[in-house]
């Protein structure tokens, strides 16, 4: 039980147990397939011949979101569509991680001033784990994108996803869903 | 044929309500009221010279002095094609949100049923007798008709957050709920640049940079 | 046994049936992006539709009012960003229309050149993507394969990959380099040999040609009442192409190039394999464009010295109106512009192709099984972003 709280002491088995468990998530990240706007052509790009995620482990796109841990967001959230993505992420099963792609997820992008519907930047609605930005990021970007997550991954403990902090606020985030 | 026939043609029809061929426009129009639209439409559809197969495009335009609505009606068997305009003048003492009216052309063209709902959507033109009138692009909750030239931008929509500088929703406190923002003057952009981005940074505009910690 | 005989297939009028609502979208694979389907169904037959739309609406046409011109040439790109090249191709002519200009001839064949790439570039997307609708993958990864050579001739002059930005109202933002147009070629040479790949992947595959032939016919007198355009249009054996018959661009009156029709080759005419046929065979019209166009490349500027100059301040058109339509990979793009003398138009309307093609969809499914949905939705091949702008 100590070791679901987090409680525990940091001591050789727990870090073995770490590594070893950060190791396999990191390695068979599973992104859903979700395309938004422009900036999902070049994910499908990302995902095919050229640039092969699957060197990476993240190459089988999971068409739903229960079955995957990585939501991509690529390309522009609008105030219609940010309650669907809401709801995909709350259909997640931890740990979830959130990629941002694209200027208009980052912070609003070409949209940002005169887009009377549009969510300036996807962290207004979910909590993000990486920012990608470009208007698209060229499908190199993305890919140091999700190497990032897989550092992020591979640090993290195996049952406390997320610090302090991020605890905190995703029990908040829980209460607002 | 070319726009003189076609408009000489519409005038041979006898209906009343169809004005000069504007012939100095790049692409000349005519204007017709708009009693008589429908009868206009089908004429231009069911004669076999005029053959306007297709409606291509149904347009609303906003001036100060009313509303235009524009439809560009194309030929493909006789590679022609013909804008028709009808001008809704403003009535005296209307206020902004006024809503003008025109006859919905869907039962002649069933193309007109999604481009008038748009119309309808963006920029607030009633399209009277039509088969499905409601929002087609915006939310059915949204306020206001976004391509008015008065249109108020919103700050959120529900519970979604629409500006830059907004909290996230995660983020939020309960016990402290974000104010309202100050209501807008019609016209103003969601987002106006940080006066700081403003000026050239060698011009003195950058913030100064901060200073470093833990140094000795 | 009395149970079993009351379930007959010839009495169904005492089976209990219910009508289904299933939801297709705006998060599905198969939608092409954020389309919202409501379906209700019977059983396995549906029975009416209604699209939603408007979940990528990004407000392009209040942009348009408030910027200038030629800031909004990167706008267009991100409209229908399948095929940014045709956009700003529409636009840019639909701007020279209010000004009055033309873009010298150099500018007018590379235009052309790279706006048939971009084609090709878009119909292999359509191609690829059609394939894992139907529930084949391979081919995906082949026509993407020959999209980043595209990618790559494209990036060389404009340098972006995907939203060019690159034809600009009053010719091209800059010239080609000198190699451009011998990898152009070798790429033409190249591209041949993959597209008759592609048809023993795919065109001709027993279990392809079995999901798509018979199923979505769309006949004529439909195609015009709700304005489909395109290789809609001309899957249903419509001749029309705007490129022949009110040629845009001076050099599509020079080339020649076939405007190639659905036949009804598999079942009836109009059907999805007719118009996944019809895109196969305009990629290889473009190749033959392409390389007209090439061998007869003329000499001198990419930007007329007047727009030079004006582009000092920015550009302001005489009060008036102009709508202009460009044949796109999707149908007609249509740009209709009101100026009344400022620096931006004061309407900026976009007749998006994809929007007009999307609108037969709610008359063609009831009818139709669940699994055939997917095949016509792919084979409208619509882009979201164009359709909600
Ligand atoms: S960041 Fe640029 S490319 Fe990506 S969705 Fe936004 S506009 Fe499109």
């Amino acid at each position: 039980m100590g070791l679901l709280n987090n409680t525990l002491p940091d001591n050789k088995l727990v870090g073995a147990v770490d590594t070893a468990v950060g190791w396999g998530r990191k390695s068979s990240v599973w992104p859903m397939t979700f395309g938004i706007a422009c900036c999902a052509i070049e994910m499908m790009a990302v995902f095919a011949a050229t640039f092969d995620l699957d060197r990476f482990g993240a190459g089988i796109p999971r068409a739903t979101p229960r079955q995957s841990d990585l939501i991509i967001v690529p390309g522009t959230v609008n105030a219609k569509m940010a309650v669907r993505v809401r709801r995909l992420y709350d259909q997640m099963a931890e740990p979830r991680y959130v990629i941002a792609m694209g200027a208009c997820v980052c912070g609003g992008g070409p949209y940002v001033k005169w887009g009377y519907n549009t969510v300036k930047g996807v962290h207004k609605i979910i909590p993000v784990d990486i920012f990608v930005p470009g208007c698209p990021p060229r499908p190199e970007a993305l890919m140091d994108g999700i190497l990032k997550l897989r550092e992020k991954i591979g640090r993290e403990a195996v049952f406390a996803r997320r610090n302090e902090a991020n605890t905190q606020m995703n029990a908040k985030y829980d209460a607002v869903s | 044929m070319n726009e003189q026939q076609l408009h000489d043609k519409l005038r041979a029809t006898g209906l009343g309500g169809i004005g000069e061929l504007e012939s100095s426009a790049r692409d000349p129009f005519v204007v017709v009221e708009a009693s008589v639209l429908l009868e206009v439409m089908a004429f231009l559809r069911d004669d076999s010279e005029t053959a306007m197969e297709m409606l291509h495009n149904v347009t609303a335009v906003q001036r100060e002095t009313g509303f235009d609505v524009v439809y560009h009606l194309c030929s493909y068997s006789r590679h022609h094609s013909l804008t028709l305009k009808v001008i809704v003048a403003q009535p005296e003492g209307e206020a902004g949100d006024w809503e003008p009216a025109v006859p919905s052309v869907a039962s002649v063209y069933p193309s007109a049923n999604w481009h008038e709902r748009e119309q309808w959507d963006l920029l607030g033109v009633r399209f009277n007798d039509h088969p499905d009138f409601r929002r087609i692009i915006l939310p059915e909750e949204w306020i206001g008709h976004p391509l008015r030239k008065d249109y108020v931008y919103p700050s959120t929509f529900g519970e979604i957050p629409l500006e830059l500088d907004a909290i996230p929703l995660y983020e939020r406190d309960e016990n402290d709920p974000p104010k309202p923002s100050e209501p807008r003057p019609a016209g103003t952009p969601l987002t106006q640049p940080p006066s700081e981005y403003s000026t050239r940074p060698d011009a003195g505009g950058r913030a100064p940079a901060p200073e470093k910690k833990g140094e000795s | 046994m009395e149970a079993l005989e009351m379930y007959t297939v010839d009495d169904r009028s005492d089976v209990y049936t219910e009508e289904l609502k299933l939801n297709l979208g705006p998060q599905h694979p198969s939608t092409h992006g954020v389309l919202r389907v409501e379906l209700s169904m019977d059983g396995e037959i549906i029975t009416a539709s209604r699209c939603d739309i408007g979940y990528l609406h990004r407000c392009a046409e209040k942009i348009g009012e408030n910027v200038t011109y030629l800031q909004y040439t990167p706008y267009t790109d991100r409209m229908d960003y399948l095929a940014s090249m045709n956009n700003n191709l529409a636009w840019s002519l639909t701007v020279e229309k209010l000004l009055g200009v033309e873009a010298p001839e150099r500018a007018q064949w590379l235009r052309m050149i790279c706006a048939e790439l971009n084609r090709i570039a878009s119909h292999l997307i359509a191609f690829g993507t059609y394939g894992i609708d139907i529930g084949a993958n391979t081919p995906f990864f082949y026509a993407f394969r020959e999209r980043e050579s595209i990618m790559a001739l494209l990036e060389r002059p404009s340098g972006a990959r995907m939203l060019y930005n690159y034809i600009q109202p009053g010719g091209l933002r800059r010239d080609v380099d000198e190699n451009w147009v011998t990898d152009v070629l070798a790429f033409c040479d190249d591209f041949e040999k993959r597209w008759a790949e592609y048809n023993t992947l795919l065109s001709n595959n027993r279990i392809f040609i079995g999901r798509t032939a018979n199923i979505g016919v769309i006949p004529q007198d439909v195609v015009y009442a709700c304005g489909a355009t395109g290789p809609v249009m001309r899957g249903s054996g419509i001749k029309w192409d705007l490129r022949r018959d009110v040629p845009y661009l001076k050099p599509y009156e020079e080339v020649d190039f076939d405007v190639p029709v659905g036949e009804g080759t598999h079942g009836t005419l109009g059907d999805c394999w007719d118009r996944y046929w019809v895109r196969m065979r305009e990629m290889m019209e473009s190749i033959r464009i392409i390389r007209q166009g090439c061998a007869a490349l003329p000499g001198g500027e990419v930007m007329e010295k007047v727009m030079k100059k004006m582009y000092k301040t920015p550009l302001t058109p005489e009060a008036g109106e102009a709508y202009m339509r460009c044949e796109n990979p999707r149908g007609e793009l249509g740009f209709y512009v009101v100026a009344e003398g400022g620096t931006s138009p004061i309407r900026c309307r976009a007749r998006a192709p994809s929007f007009c093609n999307l609108s037969l969809l709610d008359s063609l499914l009831p009818g139709t099984m669940i699994a055939d949905a997917v095949a016509i939705i792919g084979s409208l091949d619509i882009v979201l972003g164009e359709v909600d702008r």
